[in-house]
């Protein structure tokens, strides 16, 4: 009895609610309300009857947008209580019915931009319910098989799409496991065939090193001596010495140990290019593969790291005794290289000393160039221990900017091959071969230096520098500012005055009336125009002013007639049924709240209506009766006229 | 339930009156099936659906797409989801690539009555075949001389092996099975036949209903029609049970018994019947008067009873309660009509029908003890009981047009097929509901 009592004293409120929720133009319905009706539904079994009921109802509703925002409420509901849904597939057809609109009798309702919407929504929805439920109901089963293969839909397949992509996943992490297995059993053939060649490339390059280590030693040490017996005293100088002499230790390459070094370099290729790079690949290797025996892996690769650290320290004694063949593997390309840097190198040098004569030439030639001469600088300065090589990049660099900085900006062209060459050019040198077709030909023929400079004279063609022109700014009456851009004065909103984000002008005064303010402003100036044309422009104010008047009167009193018809239709409405009453006070009190947004408000009903382009206001224009006829009437006359001047002796 | 069994126990309750209540009461509990499914393999519309009269096993469709299938439907070909759906996949399928297939929409399908051995098809080809189920060739064929819209067999019969077929011709033709040719031609309809049906109680009265809105009772011992219904000759609902104390028909006693709900009603039309009581006895006796004088001047009938119509528009459905005693009919017209086969009379049952197809010959079923009769109405199957015309069930589960149904009495189950293509299996619902699926269907309220 109290439970009934309570069910009864509720019912309105799951179905206000879910009216309230579905009147609204929104995309989404209003997550508080959505709350709220699961919330009331969730205690009561009979609120849930009514609001199963209730979005039946609405969904037969003759507007996508409240079909729309039902469905979504449907959604929610559906995917969370039994009995809703047991409700629900009872009518499973008719819901598809209305929501995706499969029947050609009953196509879905007015704005189709939210009908496509709503279908594409259902569909995916019917799939979702399908994927979780379908197992249970038979009407979902029936309903999406028949949308799917019958209708031919075209279901987004969501579920299928992130299983196909987690399958494609996991098939590839299972087969790179796979390949890490096999790698693994391949390592664990080859290990010990592969530890021993490189045990005896380590082996070699400690006897090559020894050899060489031989030959020097006596000569260097003797020198070490001698350095350090005589200059023991600046520590500065010592160091200097100390590293020059390492530079010296390091370059003793010469024709008796030459083969030895070739070997060393040899190996030391092999060591770098080879086995500290299988190393590290068998240690990624070992590290990511999942096998069953952790000891034997383990194992494996504590030795690896072993070599790759024996590895390495070779390496490291290699770089010392100046076996620096290159720290980077490819020896052959690499020595061409280091040969053309070499000279670049010197070129540069020498086109540095050239820019200091020359101002404009580094920011002339292209920045190619410039760039490329810096790291051949460096890579050059890498050979002998950098330190030259950075302070000088650094000077060059700072040098560079400085000029950059006050360097004009040329066009690139091909001028620029002979910039500032003050060189008369040979005429007929041009390996074109002129002999004997129009004569003689001078060969020495010279176009001097002032006509070469004359012609080289760059021409620049002056280009507007572009300026903002702002946006009138004025508030629309649909909502947001205009955007015409006109540099004066815009043809809807008046003179173009600063104004801020609502649109309002900055300073109202200086809008309204312009003359006091802006004589005020610059008075000078002002008042020296303002003598001129002070007269013609009161007329046009007060001409303005008149016309705004008038018109300001007639929308007042247009505004009056509205607001007297929309009450008459409020009242009407409110005598003609409860609830839409209720709706209407509702939008009232919504209304009262925010009177600005009035105007603005978007209505279920504004949905609906279709906007007036341009187009159409064009084509009313142009393609009613009687402007055709009048076209008519013109061509013909036209026509009449043409023929009397053809034949003015006719009648 | 309990105490029913209790009761039965206990012999209160007589065995036929306790089975029978039981089977109106699963009847009463149908609903789309979600345990069982037939997987239809056709691609066009469900013209006829089967089930067959020996085993009540075998179930036969026939489509538009000019294929027939047959499916065992008590047991299950594969399960799915977790052995809950229990899918029923067709045994065989004879369809166009077959060398003796029909090259049209196969409009009927039907068992021989006898076993499952044979079966018959008609088809838009103008073809009847009759078919060998277990070899699936074609064993004898008929060409009829336009489409075939409907076939028939005697259940009853024992002494021929007839098919009754409806056709595009104005005759109605008796094809022999055993001898392979027509064994009569029926004349009389002024236009196509789209349905026909055999009495249940006499195995030499054949029902055919044309697109003429006739509906011709014809004795094929004899030449010509009998009988043809008129809309017009009316009576007030069922005739009163003739004798009280001589009611050696078993059937409708225990009906109206077991059902309280038929029972009060046909007190209730008794009573109508006791308030006209001059008239009507007066009508069944003019029958009964005129029932000799009526068999003198049958080859010639009287013009204006030879042109009486059933319906206004064709009659597209005809269907013969078990007891053989009374005929529905369907019609273009939307209506359904109950007619007492005994005075030919419209009893004026109104059925609550709102629309039915109107192109398509359609398969109308019976319940058993014909207290329920199952009506396609557009895309929803509806039944309505027989005596009231009231709707007691409305099957909503199809996406177009339903076209036959089928209702077996055995499992009490109902078949429907449309055009959809889909056969739906309506069952009671399951006493245990046994939600032994792998993700139970339960609320899942996160906030």
């Amino acid at each position: 009895m109290e439970e009934e009592r309570e069910g009864v004293g509720g019912g309105g409120k799951v179905r206000s609610l879910i009216c309230k929720a579905t009147n609204s133009t929104e995309p989404e319905v209003d997550p508080r309300l959505l709350k709220a009706i699961k919330l009331v539904v969730r205690y009561s079994d009979s609120e849930l009857r009514l609001a199963a009921h209730t979005l039946m109802d609405l969904m037969k509703c003759d507007h996508a947008q409240v079909r729309y925002l039902t469905l979504l409420i449907i959604d929610q509901l559906f995917m969370r209580s039994k009995l809703f849904r047991n409700l629900l597939v009872e009518n499973m057809d008719n819901l598809l019915t209305l929501s995706v609109g499969f029947r050609r009798t009953q196509p879905l309702p007015a704005p189709p931009a939210i009908a496509s919407l709503l279908r594409s929504k259902a569909i995916e929805f019917l799939e979702k319910w399908n994927e979780s439920f379908g197992i249970h109901y038979r009407q979902l089963r029936l309903g999406f098989d028949y949308l799917k293969n019958t209708l031919r839909f075209q279901f987004p397949n969501l579920q299928e799409n992130v299983a196909r992509r987690q399958q494609e996943r996991s098939e590839r992490e299972r087969r790179s496991k796979e390949i890490l297995v096999n790698k693994f059993e391949t390592l664990k053939e080859n290990f010990s065939s592969m530890k021993d060649e490189i045990q005896t490339t380590i082996k070699e390059i400690g006897e090559c090193l020894g050899i060489v280590r031989s030959g020097d030693e006596p000569m260097v040490l003797e020198s070490l001596d001698e350095e350090d017996f005589v200059e023991f005293h600046s520590i500065e100088l010592r160091q200097l010495r100390l590293s020059t002499l390492e530079e010296g230790e390091k370059v003793h390459e010469n024709t008796e140990n030459k083969v030895v070094f070739d070997a060393l370099r040899e190996l030391y290729k092999l060591v770098m290019t080879k086995h500290l790079v299988s190393v590290g690949e068998w240690i990624s290797v070992l590290v990511r593969v999942e096998v069953t025996d952790n000891k034997l892996r383990d194992s494996i690769l504590k030795e690896l790291i072993d070599i790759r650290n024996r590895l390495q320290s070779v390496k490291k004694k290699c770089e010392e005794a100046g076996c620096s063949l290159s720290n980077t593997g490819n020896d052959n390309k690499e020595e061409d290289f280091w040969e053309e840097g070499k000279i670049e190198c010197t070129e540069s040098g020498g086109s540095l000393a050239h820019q200091k004569g020359n101002k404009g030439f580094a920011v002339a030639s292209t920045s190619s160039k410039v760039k490329n001469s810096g790291p051949s600088c460096s890579r050059k300065d890498h050979g002998d221990k950098k330190m030259l090589g950075e302070s000088r990049r650094n000077q060059s660099d700072c040098l560079k900017s400085k000029l950059l900085a006050d360097a004009p900006v040329v066009k690139w062209g091909s001028y620029l091959d002979n910039w500032g060459s003050k060189r008369d050019v040979l005429a007929n040198q041009r390996g074109l071969e002129l002999e004997g077709h129009w004569g003689r030909v001078d060969y020495d023929a010279v176009i001097p230096a002032e006509k070469i400079a004359e012609l080289n004279i760059q021409a620049t063609v002056y280009k507007e520098d572009q300026v903002e022109i702002q946006p009138c700014g004025a508030p629309l009456n649909k909502g947001g500012l205009c955007q015409r851009r006109d540099l004066r004065v815009c043809p809807f909103h008046g003179p173009i005055v600063p104004r801020d984000n609502e649109g309002k002008p900055l300073d109202r005064d200086s809008s309204k009336n312009e003359t006091t303010s802006d004589s005020g402003t610059d008075i000078v100036e002002r008042l020296a125009r303002q003598a001129v044309k002070n007269v013609r422009e009161r007329d046009k104010e007060a001409e303005r002013r008149r016309v705004m008047d008038k018109r300001s009167l007639k929308r007042a009193k247009h505004a009056k007639i509205k607001e007297h018809n929309e009450g008459c239709l409020k009242d009407a409405a409110l005598t003609s049924t409860s609830r839409s009453a209720a709706i209407g006070e509702d939008m009232e009190a919504t209304n009262a709240g925010n009177p600005f947004a009035r105007k603005k408000k978007q209505t279920l009903a504004s949905m609906l209506r279709t906007k007036v382009t341009p187009k159409d206001r064009l084509a009313q224009r142009l393609l009613n009766t009687r402007a055709s006829d009048a076209t008519l009437v013109q061509l013909t006359l036209g026509e009449d006229a043409n023929y009397r001047e053809a034949f003015p002796n006719q009648w | 339930m309990w105490r029913e069994i209790g009761d039965r126990e206990e012999g209160k309750t007589r065995p036929n009156l306790f089975a029978n209540r039981i089977r109106w009461n699963r009847v009463a509990k149908l609903q789309l099936s979600n345990h069982k499914d037939v997987v239809s393999p056709h691609r066009g519309a469900i013209n006829s659906l089967q089930v067959d009269l020996t085993e009540g096993r075998y179930l036969l469709s026939g489509s538009s797409d000019a294929s027939v299938a047959v499916y065992d439907i008590q047991r299950a070909t594969e399960f799915e989801g977790g052995g809950v759906i229990a899918k029923h996949k067709c045994l065989f399928v004879v369809d166009k690539n077959h060398e003796n297939g029909h090259k049209y929409a196969v409009s009927s399908a039907i068992w021989y009555p006898v076993d499952t051995g044979l079966f018959v098809t008609g088809s838009f080809d103008h073809h009847i075949n009759v078919w060998d189920t277990n070899t699936t060739q074609v064993v004898t064929n008929f060409e009829m001389p336009g489409k075939v819209y409907k076939t028939a067999m005697s259940s009853l019969a024992t002494a021929h092996m007839l098919i009754a077929a409806g056709t595009e011709d104005v005759q109605v033709r008796l094809c022999d099975i055993a001898s392979g040719a027509f064994a009569h031609t029926l004349s009389g309809h002024r236009d196509g036949v789209m349905t026909v049906e055999w009495s249940t109680s006499s195995e030499w009265v054949l029902v055919t209903g044309g697109c003429d809105g006739a509906i011709r009772f014809w004795d094929i011992r004899r030449a010509g029609c009998f009988l043809v219904l008129d809309q017009s000759q009316t009576q007030l609902g069922r005739r009163p049970p003739i004798l009280e104390h001589s009611a050696t028909n078993k059937v409708s006693s225990s009906k109206s018994t077991t059902v309280p709900s038929s029972l009060a009603k046909s007190r209730a039309a008794q009573r109508k019947v006791a308030n006209g009581n001059s008239t009507k006895q007066s009508a069944i006796g003019k029958i009964s008067a005129k029932g000799p004088a009526r068999q003198r001047l049958h080859p010639g009938m009287l013009s204006t009873q030879d042109r009486a119509t059933a319906h206004y528009g064709a009659v597209t459905g005809l269907k013969v309660t078990e007891d053989g005693m009374y005929l529905l009919s369907a019609g273009s017209d939307s209506r359904l009509r109950l007619w007492d086969v005994e005075s030919g009379r419209n009893t004026l049952v109104n059925f609550e029908t709102v629309r039915l197809q109107t192109s398509k010959p359609m398969q109308l079923a019976t319940s058993q003890n014909s207290s329920l009769v199952f009506v396609p109405c557009m895309t929803t199957v509806k039944a309505f009981n027989m005596w009231s015309g009231k709707t007691s069930l409305t099957f909503r589960g199809h996406y177009e047009s339903v076209n036959c149904c089928w209702f077996s009495s055995q499992d009490q189950e109902l078949y429907t097929g449309g055009n959809d293509r889909q056969i739906l299996v309506w069952s009671p619902s399951r006493l245990v509901s046994d939600d032994e699926g792998s993700a139970q269907d339960q609320d899942n309220w996160s906030d």
